[in-house]
């Protein structure tokens, strides 16, 4: 600590303190903190708070796997139903992004020459820095009963009367995909750059096929950006509330959804927090996962 | 041979595909903000028209819709999201410079802890993070009693500013990182020789090294803020941000008006690419300059004669902007040939509407008193087949009643109407009926 003084001078290092410290433990951690520690007590009014009934208690996980006390059902299937559904969705659109994104990625980085690949990039960032919102509105206009695609499947005769693709979720899936498909290519696109063109000749004289190549060179030193590109969809997906509050049919529930009801509506920020934390948990779960499974350093995850 | 060709071309239609999935529904909102009709669509298209820019519309029906010139909630949110933004911007870059300075300075296991923990919030969710503001100042304000701080909890500007600095940070630290990789830490220590104290070096020697760093985390920190949704909401309490109000005007109902706020966004995002692409490539031409006169002096032999490079060059993007141009020019004469823009197109459309909004009120109308004449009916089934066929007739219930409770059809229907009422009076087989009842009883 004296060192560090000395290094950098009384007044910056004072500085440079007070800035981490405020954000270290103001605003990551002992938030995050209260809220775990608030998912565990019951929901209170204001006034009770402190008293002899803010006792630790499960009742709001208990509340999340078995329903509440005068379902009849044994689980909670609506609540576990939706957070499956949230999951399952979220790793299906990682998996999509990442085939989807990888030839272009491929193809920017190592196939075009460097203007066309600016270009490329810079055509790539431009709808990423419209709204979240109004991203997933362009899909609803498209996807909405009277809209471009039903007129033209209409138009065609392939279809007779108007689908419903919001009820079907098909907007939703569609959205979800299209929305953060750029946070898989970025980081696709910075691993492969760094790829020597050379190994990829080397390996074209010496007879591997183009599936080989891609198998055994071109992926493994990409796997940093994979696991990097994987994890950021998979988290934003999962945690997605744009999206869904555009896309998602009304008999259709995204996870975010339901804790924002129990959050701004039902007005039970203790159930609330406890389903953040369930989400919270997946989503550590997930990225150790992939740090595991692509052995990469979290460093290497965001970059 | 053959077979490269049939892979280029696959993989030309799959780069053309890829665009396509990712401007066509852009482009085609965008299209949509100059159709007046009230639903945002391409294919019934009404009129070609600016109105969702400005005063939007008041629908046949009463509903009033706003444009963007109009949209008080929209503006509001508007200063709120670039008061949040402001001081996101304020609080984030600080702090992400002196985590990444203080990171060149820490070590081994120490580093690792650091930096994980400086990551960790761009890994959750963001939603969560607001919600975890929230709980934590809500408590603060409680137990801050009525004073100051109990302001403070509950006011969701300055909640929504620290929500969104927790992980805007991230990205400038992140920033910050990647420049001091390539500092040059004897330049530090030449200072420090020199003479010059620590205050000095940070000034003189680090921040002018970090400024392209400071001006691109602070854009990235502001266009962040700017377009955050998930945190914000949780975190806005009874506020309302350009999200918040997107979002929910989105909820209730679609409107054209959306189309146009997101064209506008559009138009400024490709402006802001525009420039940046400019300066980018007279920067890169001035270093390529310099470089060559360098090279030339150090050549230093007047064989090689410097070829001047020519002053004005065309760039390729003009045949771009010209397509653009005369398709542009191209449509709208269409557009003007079809009667398809102006105040005349509007007022035809809107009159054909309403027309068609009006017709069917009547037709629900008719339908609501078939159904009752024939209850009628039916209840007097024993009467005489004279009786029968007078109620049975819808039309002479529906314009008698017509005339006194359907006020708002008047103006339109009115000659018909009159002319159905002649014919029913003019209708010898009524007076007949009429008599004939009349004896009966």
């Amino acid at each position: 600590m004296n060192s560090f003084y000395k290094k950098n001078g009384p007044v910056i290092a004072t500085f440079f303190l007070v800035a981490i410290i405020f954000w270290l433990v103001f605003l990551i951690v002992i938030p995050q903190l209260y809220m775990l520690d608030l998912s565990f007590r019951p929901n209170l009014p204001p006034l009770l708070r402190g008293g002899p009934d803010d006792v630790y208690t499960l009742t709001h996980y208990q509340h999340f796997l078995y329903g509440s006390e005068t379902s009849k059902d044994a689980y909670n299937y609506v609540d576990i139903g939706v957070f499956l559904d949230t999951i399952i969705t979220a790793v299906l659109v990682t998996i999509i992004n990442l085939c989807f994104c990888y030839p272009i990625a491929f193809y920017i980085a190592k196939l075009a020459t460097p203007n066309t690949a600016r270009l490329l990039v810079l055509a790539l960032v431009i709808p990423f820095w419209i709204n979240e919102l109004l991203r997933s509105f362009a899909i609803r206009i498209l996807f909405a009963g009277e809209g471009v695609i039903n007129n033209i499947l209409l138009e065609l005769g392939l279809i007779s009367t108007a689908v419903n693709f919001i009820a079907l979720d098909i907007a939703l899936y569609t959205g979800l995909t299209y929305a953060y498909i750029l946070l898989m290519i970025f980081p696709l696109y910075n691993a492969l750059e760094t790829l020597d063109t050379n190994q990829l000749e080397a390996a074209k004289d010496l007879g591997s096929s183009t599936v080989r190549t891609h198998w055994r060179i071109v992926i493994p030193h990409a796997k940093a950006g994979i696991a990097s590109g994987c994890t950021m969809v998979f988290m934003l997906t999962a945690g997605a509330l744009a999206t869904p509050v555009v896309l998602s049919s009304p008999n259709t529930y995204w996870f975010t959804q339901l804790i924002y009801q129990w959050f701004n509506m039902n007005d039970n920020w203790s159930r609330g927090s406890a389903y953040s934390i369930i989400l919270l948990v997946v989503s550590v779960t997930f990225v150790l996962l992939m740090m595991r499974l692509f052995k990469v350093t979290i460093g290497e995850v965001v970059r | 041979m053959k077979h490269n060709l049939a892979i280029q071309a696959f993989l030309g239609l799959y780069i053309l595909i890829f665009f396509l999935y990712l401007f066509g529904p852009l482009v085609i909102m965008s299209v949509t903000a100059f159709n007046s009709a009230e639903f945002p669509a391409i294919t019934p298209w009404e009129c070609f028209s600016f109105r969702w820019f400005n005063e939007g519309k008041i629908a046949y029906d009463g509903q009033r819709l706003a444009g963007l010139v109009t949209d008080r909630p929209l503006h509001e949110g508007i200063i709120t999201s670039l008061i949040i933004a402001g001081g996101v911007v304020t609080l984030s870059v600080p702090i992400g410079m002196a985590a990444a300075i203080v990171l060149t300075q820490v070590h081994s296991r120490l580093r690792t802890i650091f930096y994980s923990m400086s990551i960790m919030p761009v890994l959750f969710p963001g939603v969560i993070i607001g919600i975890s503001t929230v709980v934590l100042w809500d408590r603060i304000a409680t137990l801050g009693g009525d004073g100051f701080i109990s302001e403070l909890g509950r006011n969701g500007i300055f909640l929504t500013i620290l929500g969104q600095t927790c992980f805007i940070s991230t990205y400038c630290f992140l920033i910050f990182v990647a420049r001091l990789q390539r500092f040059d830490t004897t330049q530090e220590e030449a200072a420090l020789d020199l003479g010059a104290s620590q205050s000095q070096v940070f000034l003189k020697i680090l921040i002018p090294y970090l400024m392209p760093a400071i001006g691109s985390s602070a854009v990235i920190a502001f266009l962040a803020s700017f377009e955050n949704y998930n945190t914000t909401v949780f975190s806005i309490l009874s506020e309302q941000t350009l999200t918040t109000v997107i979002a929910s005007k989105v909820r209730l109902g679609i409107s054209p008006a959306i189309s146009a706020l997101a064209l506008v966004i559009i138009c400024l995002t490709l402006i802001g690419a525009f420039l940046y692409e400019i300066s980018r490539r007279s920067n890169q031409r001035k270093k390529d300059r310099e470089n060559k006169v360098k090279m030339f002096s150090e050549i230093s032999e007047n064989r090689l004669v410097e070829e001047q490079p020519r002053f004005f060059r065309i760039p390729k993007s003009i045949f771009v902007f010209l397509l653009v141009l005369i398709l542009a020019v191209l449509t709208w004469q269409q557009l003007i040939k079809n009667n398809m823009y102006g105040s005349e197109c509007i007022e035809k459309a809107e009159a054909s509407k309403k027309s068609n909004f009006a017709d069917q009120l009547k037709l629900l109308q008719q339908n609501a008193e078939s159904v009752e004449t024939t209850n009628e009916s039916e209840g007097s089934a024993e009467g005489s087949k004279e009786y029968n066929d007078i109620f049975g007739d819808p039309n002479l219930f529906k314009d008698f009643g017509g005339f006194d409770t359907e006020k708002k059809e008047e103006s339109e229907n009115g000659a018909t109407r009159s002319n159905e009422y002649n014919d029913i009076f003019g209708d010898p087989n009524l007076f007949k009926n009429f008599g004939g009842f009349d004896n009966k009883e």
